[in-house]
């Protein structure tokens, strides 16, 4: 063994990567792009304000207080009460909770199903690709809100949980087809034939080459689920197909409705858990944004191009390149 | 001397054509070699000529339509269990093309040569590592100690290709199969690969290299196999071959290799190519390009005929088939 | 088809003025995070009907010089000094109007895939007519007959105009592109590796056409290729390119017969020969370097065998000091410490 040549490659290599994770440092271009910053910023901030919810709030937001009712902000109900006198404030920052937890455990689930199947499926192709493949297209064609609303009419229990599993089921499918697309390109890459070739068992390959290749999309495939599921309970809930008993922003803005509040010109109900809403989804699309860049050099390229386009409109004195 | 590979017969074909018009891809057509240990078999050949198909054959990424694949005279072509599959792999392993492709990006250099020692309980956990470091030396990556941890968008092209051979290598095969292991590197690394695979013959391992560049099968490997449409149309010791073909297709591949330091005389060159065919008429597949076709070329595919000690070509021009030969079966 | 091929290729005649001339052309990717100098400095004239070979590894910047020279670099390339003469002139500081018309009329270019520039979806002979008639005002008709001429130039039967580019063979797709590059008769192209992705006897075969061109039509041909044994073969001068500078230049006999820089003599020698004895060969140790952060003085002094310190004053050269290219005999330049003129 000895007498074979020693490489004198001790030159250091050409690509150099800022950080030392496998795929060059994504997550850090994650943070440095300029979308999914703002998106953090605004996620963080949601999350932050769902984890110090129980001490901002008081001890019971849906409670009657009708000498309270019908006030606008004030320091006293920063975000106004409503029309039975309950805070305003507390529901939206409880809701947090509620929202954060749900959304983030639809998408977990989803996510999970998604990935597997999607990678199971295009890696072993053949009749269990045609199973998962039938499974999905079923699951596609349901039309996920008339289903929701048909399902939470017949539920006796409309607790988190029900909801959960629900937007999981009725969402995984969208995801598991993108996944799929994507495993059936890694699995013709060289490395995991040589995995193959070296003897690996199918779940090894899935688990342990493939998917940690697909981190950024599985990432994004949870995001999408996430905000989707907000939307979709909010919605719901709206529609007076919650749990009335729950606080939440999509119950806020039903008894809001159901009060006529706008009728009698109070605009504080809808707007804070609307802004609510908003800051938490738009921040959720933003950070799916700037994954889709990070990961996609294509897409930034462009991104590139046009902000060197923009800089010339703005800089007309200075020579393009 | 003992083959520990030998192919006989092999033949993959693959269904084409809609359903109006089926039709058969022979990508690999009655293909037959050995492959004995401490020597480098070159299998050459230009794109679409089957010799990347054999070498999936041989890995067992494909099966065969017909043939039989013998590993220490065992045929395995057609083995089903896990435990013989796995038993093989063991001992036939491959170096791929592209350095950056066949590592995975997100593990590190000892994750990937911990796994073959793993699954074929040569080391557990505990004493992978000073085997892991043994394999990077022996193919040159040193320090081992800190290109172990590395991440392969950490290396250069040249360091990724010897962390594919190290982990060819560290389940101890008897068979090793490098598929075109040099053409994406750069010219001034290829040499560094090609000579530490010269030097991997010590370890009395059975090298198949699978290439389109002739010089550097000349400079590596002992034999060669020359591929032209699915089928092997010359075989013999490398340097002879290269020096005195007897296929017309040799003697056109060697001709048109760019060689900055001699005289060519100018050699005929019809359009056609070395592709594998569907759904073949019978006659020898080179005939609309040869220079040297005669009639029968036409009608009859000729069959690998010994011309001369070791000097095996499929021509009926120059390694005609004696008339005795005539009882035996022609090539399909 | 024969093919003839001689070992030494005619050399053309002096002309007055080069056809292409770059002077120190300096270009560099700018990030945000780094600016990377692709190419350091270049100078390096093509007559009229010469061939000249642009030899180099991946990572020269040899590529990216020949974007230069059409003006096609995107960002964030940018020509950050330096001149690119055509005819005398210096187009790095034309408008776009004028390089538009400047592009294909004068200089064109065939790349490694013919994929990129045929549009997979149009006809080859739409395509050669979009192409006429967007430098020429001349009838669909007119301009269809002359793609017919240019297929018949590159020994491709004029029907194939109707065929779309993915019915066509690689090498048939391949002198379709150089039949477009030829289309408007311009005096340079400039041709980024365009076998390299082609079987070798195809490439025989393109290399050839290209050379039979040539001769007839006397366009001048910058070759930009790796395989430096096709540029000794087909160049009449090659140029041999390390880590975005040329280290050396000269005619391919005296590239092959006399070789000065220790790079290229490494290079030389990590082709295995066809013929001939077989001896066990070196390579180059090491690997390009990263052009963001190259090595000091002479770039190649990490690699090169003989930067040692036995002379103390030569070595403090090597590893401080830029060597610049030196004519070291007619037509012969290397930059080298250890090459006097």
């Amino acid at each position: 063994m000895s007498q074979l040549q020693p490489a004198l490659e001790l030159a250091p290599p050409p690509v150099v990567a800022k950080s030392r994770l496998p795929i060059p440092g994504w997550v850090e271009l994650l943070f440095r792009n300029p979308k999914s910053r703002i998106g953090l910023a605004m996620v963080g901030f949601m999350i932050v304000v769902a984890l110090v919810a129980p001490l901002i709030s008081v001890s019971d937001p849906t409670g009657f207080d009708l000498y309270a009712a019908h006030q606008a902000p004030s320091w006293h109900h920063l975000f106004g009460t409503t029309d039975q006198g309950s805070d305003i404030f507390s529901q939206v920052v409880l809701g947090a909770r509620r929202s954060l937890l749900l959304g983030a455990a639809a998408g977990a689930l989803a996510t999970v199903l998604a990935a597997t199947l999607g990678i199971l499926a295009a890696y072993s192709g053949g009749i269990v690709d045609e199973v998962i493949n039938f499974l999905t297209n079923v699951f596609l064609v349901i039309p996920v809100i008339p289903l929701l609303v048909v399902i939470s009419s017949y539920l006796k229990s409309r607790n988190m949980g029900t909801m959960i599993l629900v937007l999981a089921l009725t969402l995984w499918a969208f995801e598991a087809r993108i996944l799929r697309g994507q495993a059936l390109q890694l699995k013709n890459r060289d490395f995991v034939m040589a995995a193959k070739v070296a003897g690996e068992s199918t779940w090894r390959i899935v688990f342990g080459e493939i998917m940690p290749n697909m981190i950024s999309r599985i990432a994004a495939a949870f995001v999408l689920v996430f905000y989707v599921s907000l939307l979709v309970d909010a919605g719901l809930e709206f529609l007076g197909l919650g749990d009335t008993t729950h606080v939440s922003w999509g119950m806020t803005l039903y008894w809001a409705q159901t009060n006529s509040a706008v009728l009698q010109g109070e605009w504080w109900p809808f707007v804070f858990p609307g802004i609510a809403l908003v800051i938490t989804v738009l921040g959720l699309t933003l950070i799916l944004a700037g994954i889709d860049e990070v990961s996609n050099p294509r897409l930034r390229d462009e991104v590139r191009v046009r902000r060197h386009l923009l800089r010339g409109l703005l800089f007309p004195t200075r020579r393009a390149a | 001397m003992t083959a520990i590979l030998e192919v006989r017969s092999l033949s993959k074909q693959f269904r084409t054509g809609g359903m109006l018009h089926p039709s058969r891809l022979h990508a690999v057509d009655d293909v037959t070699f050995a492959l004995q240990p401490g020597r480098i078999t070159a299998l050459a050949g230009e794109s679409g000529s089957g010799k990347s198909t054999v070498a999936r054959l041989l890995l067992r990424l494909l099966t065969p339509t017909s043939g039989e694949v013998l590993f220490e005279g065992r045929d395995v072509a057609r083995d089903r269990r896990r435990r013989d599959v796995l038993r093989y792999r063991k001992q036939v392993q491959m170096i791929f093309q592209d350095p950056f492709g066949s590592l995975n990006p997100a593990k590190t250099v000892r994750a990937h040569l911990e796994r073959p020692l793993r699954i074929h309980g040569i080391a557990g956990r505990s004493d992978a590592k000073p085997r892991v470091d043994t394999l990077l030396e022996t193919v040159g990556l040193v320090p081992a100690a800190t290109v172990a941890d590395k991440y392969p968008h950490e290396l250069s092209g040249g360091q990724r290709q010897r962390v594919a051979i190290a982990r060819a290598l560290a389940a101890s095969p008897k068979v090793v199969i490098a598929d075109e292991p040099i053409s994406m590197l750069d010219v001034s690394i290829r040499i560094g690969i090609l000579n530490l695979m010269r030097d991997l013959k010590e370890l009395e391992i059975a090298f198949l290299y699978v290439t389109h560049d002739l010089a550097s099968a000349r400079y590596v490997a002992d034999d060669i196999l020359v591929m032209y449409a699915g089928q092997i149309v010359e075989q013999g010791p490398v340097d002879e071959v290269l020096a005195n073909p007897l296929h017309p297709y040799t003697r056109l591949l060697i001709a048109s290799v760019p060689d900055g330091a001699r005289t060519l005389e100018p050699i005929e060159i019809r359009k056609g190519t070395a592709a594998a065919a569907v759904d073949p008429p019978p006659g020898c597949r080179f005939v609309d390009r040869c220079p040297l076709a005669i009639d029968i070329c036409r009608r009859e595919t000729p069959v690998l005929v010994e011309a001369e000690p070791n000097r095996i070509a499929r021509c009926h021009v120059t390694a005609p088939r004696q008339r005795e030969d005539l009882h035996a079966q022609p090539a399909a | 088809m024969t093919l003839a091929f001689s070992v030494t290729p005619d050399v053309p005649a002096e002309s007055a003025t080069p056809v292409v001339e770059l002077e120190n052309l300096v270009v560099d990717y700018v990030t945000r995070t780094r600016t990377t100098r692709a190419v350091d400095g270049v100078s390096l004239s093509i007559g009229a009907g010469e061939i000249v070979g642009l030899a180099g590894e991946s990572g020269c910047g040899k590529s990216t010089l020949g974007n230069a020279v059409m003006q096609i670099l995107r960002p964030p390339a940018q020509v950050t000094s330096g001149r690119v003469l055509f005819a005398g002139e210096n187009i790095v500081e034309r408008r776009r109007e004028e390089l538009r018309k400047f592009r294909w009329r004068n200089v064109s270019m065939v790349f490694q895939s013919a994929m990129n520039s045929l549009n997979p979806v149009m006809r080859t002979g739409d395509q050669f007519v979009d192409m006429i008639r967007a430098h020429e005002r001349v009838s669909k008709h007119e301009a269809l007959s002359r793609a017919g001429d240019l297929l018949d130039l590159v020994g491709i039967d004029r029907r194939r105009l109707r065929a779309y580019p993915h019915e066509l063979s690689g090498g048939m797709r391949q002198r379709v592109v150089i039949a477009m590059a030829l289309a408007l008769r311009p005096e340079l192209v400039i041709m980024d590796e365009p076998t390299t992705a082609l079987d070798v006897v195809v490439q025989r075969e393109i290399l050839q056409q290209i050379r039979e061109l040539q001769r007839e039509l006397g366009f001048a041909v910058l070759f930009i290729t790796h395989d430096l044994s096709l540029l000794l073969e087909l160049a009449h001068r090659v140029a041999i390119m390390y880590a975005g500078e040329i280290v050396e230049e000269a005619t391919a006999a005296q590239l092959r017969d006399d070789p000065r820089h220790p790079y290229t003599v490494g290079l030389l020698g990590s082709f295995p020969p066809l013929r001939g004895p077989i001896e066990r060969l070196s390579g180059i140790p090491g690997a390009p370097p990263d052009l963001g952060a190259p090595p000091s003085g002479c770039r190649f002094h990490p690699r090169c065998p003989y930067c040692t310190r036995d002379d103390q004053a030569l070595y403090a050269r090597q590893v401080g000091e830029r060597p610049l290219l030196r004519v070291i005999d007619a037509g012969h330049r290397v930059a080298c410490h250890r090459v006097t003129a």
